[in-house]
């Protein structure tokens, strides 16, 4: 029997967490739940303790890639087997985690990512088109969503990823170091919605610099050495 | 003969490295990050004793005027020193990270084995919770 552990990166999510949390208690009571609080300066802290979650976190903002590899680490070393990821601003359907770990438990990948995209790209679609075509030909895969944080992770990625999980804007790059160090991955459709509430933190500055951070990351990913998970 | 620029020279090299010897002195520069500025501040003093050295260089190079290799030299030595900094820095962020996210599951066991009391099996690599 697989140890199942749901990680959920946040900043500043107090108002989100709750119904985040009670939405993943109602499908899958079966799971544990860690949030990373990655430095929040709102009420998250007090939130959490209310919850009654398994959560970690630090004093200032690090990056969701830090807080990623962070509850990664914990969950390894807690015993954990897979990993779900999912976003604390309620984009993310709780219901589609069964499908993502049915696929994952198929036994012939080590991670599956819910693909918001799968079907078609909703609004402008040239940047999410054009960043997919990047990631894909770097990682000699085709990718239908190269910034979703909806991911199930087994544990031949938990162990990498604990360890190696890039920083910053991380999930383009994610997809390269699978591919890097040959672990398999597949996509599974989800379904997308709006934020519950506030405000994405992505701005303009943050995305310019996440999409320089993705060019560079398409040159030296694979010419890294592989890593042994 | 010796000219008054070139005993200037010579002093402030000499200065420049009993400098850089009594931070490692007193601590306040590690041997580890020293070496470079020892190397630069002998080199300066090279530099300054045998002048005929940049001259050979900027005719070896094929540089017409000979304080520019002084110049060249120099802007080389501080983008290397800039480079090694930036990979220093880049290290020392790994640490810092891995310290942080060390401590942060160090504290969540804590409070997850205090809520727990005595049935909280505990956790590590090898000894996952039952």
């Amino acid at each position: 029997m697989r140890r199942t552990l749901t990680l959920i990166p946040a900043h500043n999510e107090a108002a989100n967490l709750p119904a985040v949390v009670a939405e993943i208690r109602e499908r899958r009571p079966d799971l544990d739940i860690l949030v990373v609080d990655d430095g929040s300066t709102d009420d998250t802290s007090q939130v959490l303790d209310r919850l009654g979650v398994r959560w970690l976190g630090w004093p200032q903002r690090r990056g969701v890639g830090c807080a990623v590899r962070a509850g990664l680490r914990y969950g390894a070393r807690l015993g954990f087997d897979v990993i779900v990821r999912l976003d604390a601003d309620g984009q993310h359907d709780a219901g589609a985690i069964s499908r993502l770990l049915a696929r994952l438990h198929e036994d012939d990948v080590d991670a599956v990512m819910g693909s918001r995209y799968a079907d078609s790209y909703p609004g402008p679609a040239m940047v999410k088109r054009a960043l997919a075509s990047v990631v894909s030909m770097a990682s000699r895969r085709r990718v239908t969503d190269a910034t979703s944080g909806f991911w199930a992770l087994g544990p031949r990625a938990v162990a990498l990823l604990a360890a190696h999980h890039p920083r910053g804007y991380p999930e383009p790059e994610l997809h390269l170091l699978l591919s890097r160090n040959g672990l398999r991955v597949a996509e599974v459709p989800v379904r997308s919605r709006a934020r519950l509430s506030g405000r994405s933190t992505l701005t303009l500055l943050r995305l310019l610099a996440a999409g320089a951070r993705v060019l560079l990351a398409v040159v030296i990913v694979p010419l890294r050495e592989r890593v042994e998970p | 003969m010796t000219s008054r620029i070139q005993i200037v020279a010579i002093l402030g090299s000499v200065i420049f490295l009993l400098l850089v010897l009594e931070l490692v002195r007193r601590r306040r520069l590690a041997e580890e990050y020293s070496a470079l500025w020892i190397v630069a501040a002998l080199m300066l003093l090279v530099a300054s004793i045998r002048r005929d050295l940049i001259d050979r260089t900027a005719a070896w190079l094929g540089i017409y005027y000979g304080p520019a290799v002084l110049l060249l030299g120099l802007v080389v030595a501080v983008s290397a020193v800039l480079l090694w900094m930036s990979v220093v820095l880049s290290r020392q962020q790994s640490q810092i990270d891995h310290l942080i996210e060390e401590s942060a599951i160090l504290s969540a066991e804590l409070r997850e084995q205090r809520q727990s009391g005595a049935d909280y099996v505990g956790a590590g690599p090898k000894r996952p919770r039952a």
